[in-house]
This record gives structure tokens, C-alpha cells and sequence, in this order.
């Protein structure tokens, strides 16, 4: 068809109109069947009125129609018996009440049937004004103007993050992480490199999985690495890259000598990641913090806190508190800096099971494990500052609440806190703790057996226990607050919470 | 050579509107069909309304056939059934045809 007036070929003219005259027809033919019923409706009333005032007599006189030009004089008799057919070709003979209950009946279906052409009739008028519009703008194109916008770039085919298919064996929690630059690239082709390197990522990462697993290391990347997924920010995306290369790293860290640089940097910001999940405050200083310190040749990492707030004392219920003290903080740190090889990253828990939550999330008080009070309690107030404490009695109390806690271990069930939350804790903390631990006392606490303390994971940041992941963190940096001395960093040995119990009293 | 292509072309085009024509003898079918489906069912509902004492009669010609009230239900009911298996039948008539 020929478009005489302007406008793209689908808008024009003859078109539109034809299309509009089709809806108005549509319109026009609902309005006559809205009529038709209309007038059903207004004689079924009628015939009820008049079925109403039919039995007031015996018989009528009326005048008879005969044939199509005569009447006759006659009788209407048997005023309340009416034959009523009820449809296809059956009667029933019914009094007038009745006739009337039928009669009401199928006004229902009448009006039911009006309603629906009253909505087809609308829908029909609408579209038929929006064909007018059409129309205008067709023909007009001056007032409206139709903005179309050619998809020129086919290549961006997914939304945000990469959908991308798991490989068959590779693990769910691991694809969810997004294109990494591999470290050899450097930090400059991050945004660029990310649609090539997807493939050589997937073969690296099943590389390196393979040598996590050799190296046992498996268990702690992954949450990480969950984490960087979950969150959805763009300027999240870099440093998920980074993480993730950092996780490839730290893996195979005594493997792999790679850039020192990129290491650090890349560590460095995924305390940064972590520590924004903890709290965006610590971003920064994390940052240049972390930065600061990565110059070192051998490939270590390390942690540096903001400034923490000074050691308060907190009422955790069960007259015990919890530090968190800046001495411990540097304790960490100074141990952190002698280590040579130590952990890569803080071990991330296990956690398989809903046992495992409970396993992993126990307070280290000295050389004893607390199970974890809901943050709801008081104790969630630890972050809080609360109040400020010494030192020295800050010490002492630490004792006394190991002591409170290695008491009520016999006595609390325990099956939340089994001996599988050992694997996760190192055997620094433990040396210390038990050696200052005096013989129990006669408080109940619910955990006995060693606690030990564990690298946190992130120290960058004030612990938050409202979110999920930061607790992790946040577990691990109390659990270094109450690490009362240095202590050489080894790695993780397992007792059994009885055998601590038991070392305990022997000591 | 333009002659068996004009037969093949005359004989496509018969097959054309034999279908076009069964594809509206179904459409009218089943259009009769509904509607009697739908009078049927307010015969079945206004059966429900009466009750023994009216008496009820079916017209068979010029013959006003007296029936019982169970009898009637029943035989709508049947007759309902009946008409949504041609409903079906059509329905798939069309399907053929329409293509």
C-alpha cells in the first residue's frame, strides 16, 4: 500500500484508517446487541409485572385476538396456572410465583450477557482511540512522534550479570562468579578481557579447585566467593574479578608465585569487598591500609583494621561480657606480620548442615567454647560501645568468664557444639588459653572444651552480627580479641572438646 | 506446458475451497451448538427451581408430551452431554480444516 503521508510503512495512513474503521465497527456492532438486550430486559420486567397482578382475579375479560385482524370478546381463566417454556421445546406448568422466580432467573443471563458487551464495547472504544492517535501521528508527524531506536548492539544479550550455563562439574557455588582477569593479564584489562577470558576462566577454575581440594583449602574460598556473588553492585563486579582471582590465588599461593603487586591489590580488595559487606565505613581505610603493608616480597597478606573503638565491656547476659579490645587488634596484627606462610585468607566454616551453624558459631572466650547467644540478647550490644575498660581488669575478666564457661560445660547439653567446630580453629589460641584457666568453678555455662582462636577472616571491619556473612568475620575478630597473647601461628590442630576439657584440668 | 499446470493450479484450488467450506460448515455446527448448550443449561437450571407439583411437557410436534420431573432432568442432562461431544467432534473438525 502506498503511503502518501510520511510516517514508517507499518503507521500509514490507509492503513490506520482501515484498522480504525474495523474497531468502530466492532463498537457499533456491541452497541446494537447492548440494545437487543436492553429490550429483553425491559419486557421480562414487564412480564413480570404483569405475572404480579395476574392472580388478583379469578378470570379476565378481555378481547381475543383471531387470526391477524380480529378480536373476540372472551374469558381469561386459570389466572395462576402459566405454562412456561423453559427452552428447547419443554414446558412446564408453574403458578404465578413461580413463573416469576423463573423470569428473574433468566434476567440473570440477560444482564450477565450485557455486562460482557459493555466491556467488549469499552475495550473496543479504546483501542479505537489509540488507532486515532495512531492516525495523527501518522499523518501529522509533528505533534507525536513515534521514537523508535534501532538495537544496533547484539552482542550484549543478558541483563546486569552473565547467565552463563554450569558446566556439568563445576560447583554452583563457584560459577556464580563472573569473569576474572587472569593475574598475568594485570588489573588493566579487568573490564575489557571479561567476555574472552571466560572460557581460559573455566579451565583455570577447575584447575585451581582441584588444587584447593589438594590443599584443603576448599572449604573457606567458597563463601567468599558466595558472598562476592550475591552482591549486585557494578562497581562490586571489578572486585568480584579481583576476589576471585584472589581466591585462585590464595589457593595455590604456595604453588604459585604470581605478580606480587596484583596479589596484594587483589587481596586487598577483597577485604574491601568483605569489609563492605561488614560496613562501608571501613572501605576505605581497608583500603589504603592494606595497601600500605603489601609490599613485601614473599607473598603474604595482610590485615589492618580501622581504628577500632576502644576495649568496652559489654553484658552479654550470664554476667559475662565481651571484649573488644584494641590491644588484641594489634596482638593480631603484630602475629599477622611475624607469620611468613600463614593462611592465605581465614578459613571460611564449613557449613553443610544446620548442625554446622551452631558448630561454627561459638564465641571463643579463653580456651573454651561459648555457643553463640542470639543476637536479639543483650550480647549483640558487643559492637556497641558500651563502656570503657582497662586493661588490666579486662584480663581478669576474660579469665573469669573462661572459667564460668569451662564450668557449665558438663552440665548444658552440648549437641549443637560437637567436636566438628574443632576443625576450624587453630591451635595458637588454644596454647594460651588453658594455661590461664584456673580450676572450674561452680557457674553453669553451656560449652566445655577448648576454644580456640582462629585467624579471622576479615578484620577490616567492625563486626556486624546482624548479617550473615559478616558474622563470620566478625565471630573470628572476637575470637582474636580474646586471644590475650601472642602466639606463633601454627596450624589447626584437633582435639576433641573432652581431651581440652580434660588437658584444662590437668593444667 | 501450461496446461497440466493450470489443471494441478485448478485442482490445488478445489482442495482450497472444499476446505474453506468444511472449515464453515464446522463453524456454524458448533455455533448452533453452543447456543443450544447454553439453552439447555438454563432448561437445566430452571428445572432445578420447579419442583414435583408443576407438571411438565415436552412438545413433540403439535403434541404437548407429559413428563416427570426426573425424567426431564435426566434426559437435559443427557442432552448436554451429547451436545459437548459434538462440540469436541467439531472442534477438532475445525482444527483439521483450518490449516
Amino acid at each position: 500500500m502506498a503511503a502518501p503521508g510520511g510516517g514508517a510503512s507499518p503507521l500509514s495512513p490507509a492503513l490506520v484508517g482501515r484498522l480504525r474503521r474495523e474497531h468502530e465497527k466492532v463498537v457499533t456492532g456491541c452497541q446494537e446487541k447492548i440494545q437487543h438486550w436492553k429490550k429483553v430486559e425491559s419486557d421480562y420486567e414487564a412480564l413480570q409485572e404483569r405475572l404480579q397482578t395476574l392472580p388478583d382475579k379469578l378470570s379476565y375479560d378481555v378481547m381475543v385476538p383471531f387470526g391477524p385482524l380480529a378480536f373476540m370478546p372472551g374469558k381469561l381463566v386459570h389466572t395462576n396456572e402459566i405454562t412456561v417454556l423453559l427452552g428447547d421445546n419443554w414446558f412446564s406448568k408453574c403458578s404465578a410465583k413461580q413463573a416469576i422466580e423463573l423470569v428473574e432467573h433468566r434476567k440473570k443471563h440477560v444482564r450477565k450477557a450485557l455486562d460482557d458487551l459493555q466491556k467488549v464495547m469499552k475495550n473496543f472504544e479504546s483501542r479505537a482511540e489509540f488507532t486515532e492517535d495512531l492516525q495523527k501521528m501518522s499523518d501529522a508527524a509533528g505533534e507525536y512522534v513515534d521514537i523508535r531506536e534501532e538495537i544496533e548492539d547484539d552482542s550484549i544479550e543478558t541483563k546486569g550479570k552473565y547467565r552463563t550455563a554450569h558446566r556439568p562439574h563445576s560447583k554452583p557455588k563457584v560459577s556464580n562468579v563472573f569473569e576474572v582477569d587472569l593475574p598475568a593479564n594485570g588489573n588493566d584489562t579487568k573490564a575489557m578481557g571479561r567476555f574472552q577470558s571466560e572460557e581460559e576462566l573455566w579451565a583455570r577454575l577447575e584447575e585451581l579447585e582441584r588444587q584447593e581440594e589438594i590443599l584443603g583449602e576448599l572449604d573457606r574460598m567458597p563463601d567468599t566467593v558466595e558472598t562476592n556473588g550475591e552482591d549486585a553492585t557494578s562497581s562490586e563486579e571489578e572486585k568480584e574479578n579481583e576476589d576471585k582471582d584472589t581466591d585462585v590465588n590464595g589457593t595455590c599461593r604456595a604453588e604459585d608465585c604470581i605478580t606480587q603487586g596484583n596479589f596484594h591489590k587483589e587481596f586487598g580488595n577483597s577485604d574491601l569487598f568483605v569489609g563492605h559487606m561488614n560496613g562501608s565505613t571501613y572501605y576505605h581505610s581497608d583500603d589504603e591500609d592494606e595497601r600500605d603493608v603489601g609490599d613485601n616480597s614473599v607473598p603474604t597478606i595482610f590485615f589492618s583494621h580501622t581504628v577500632e573503638p576502644k576495649r568496652v565491656r559489654i553484658n552479654t547476659g550470664k554476667n559475662t561480657t565481651l571484649k573488644f579490645s584494641e590491644k588484641k587488634e594489634e596482638a593480631k596484627r603484630k602475629r599477622k606480620n611475624s607469620s611468613g606462610n600463614g593462611h592465605a585468607a581465614p578459613e571460611l566454616p564449613n557449613i553443610k548442615t544446620p548442625a554446622d551453624i551452631y558448630r561454627v558459631f561459638v564465641d571463643v572466650v579463653n580456651g573454651e567454647y561459648v555457643p553463640r547467644k542470639s543476637i536479639l540478647k543483650s550480647r549483640s550490644r558487643e559492637n556497641s560501645v558500651c563502656s570503657d575498660t582497662s586493661e588490666n581488669s579486662a584480663a581478669e575478666f576474660d579469665d573469669r568468664r573462661g572459667v564460668q564457661r569451662s564450668i557449665s560445660c558438663d552440665e548444658a547439653t552440648q549437641s549443637d557444639n560437637s567436636e566438628g567446630f574443632l576443625e576450624e580453629e587453630e591451635g595458637e589460641g588454644k596454647q594460651q588459653l588453658p594455661k590461664k584457666l584456673p580450676p572450674s568453678s561452680g557457674t553453669t555455662e553451656a560449652f566445655s572444651g577448648t576454644v580456640i582462636e582462629k585467624e579471622p577472616l576479615s578484620p577490616s571491619s567492625v563486626p556486624h552480627p546482624v548479617l550473615a556473612h559478616p558474622v563470620l568475620p566478625t565471630i573470628l575478630e572476637r575470637k582474636s580479641e580474646e586471644l590475650l597473647s601472642d602466639a606463633p601461628e601454627e596450624p589447626t590442630k584437633r582435639i576433641s572438646k573432652f581431651r581440652a576439657a580434660r588437658m584444662q584440668q590437668t593444667q | 506446458m501450461a496446461e497440466p499446470l493450470q489443471k494441478k493450479l485448478q485442482a490445488e484450488l478445489e482442495k482450497y475451497q472444499q476446505l474453506q467450506k468444511e472449515l464453515g460448515r464446522a463453524v456454524a455446527a458448533r455455533q448452533k451448538l453452543e447456543t443450544q448448550l447454553t439453552e439447555n443449561n438454563i432448561v437445566q437450571e430452571e428445572l432445578q427451581l420447579l419442583d414435583e407439583s408443576n407438571c411438565i411437557f415436552r412438545l413433540l410436534g403439535p403434541v404437548l408430551l407429559r413428563q416427570e420431573l426426573r425424567q426431564a432432568r435426566e434426559h437435559v442432562g443427557k442432552r448436554l452431554q451429547y451436545i459437548g461431544g459434538e462440540l469436541k467432534r467439531y472442534e477438532q473438525q475445525e482444527l483439521q480444516a483450518r490449516p
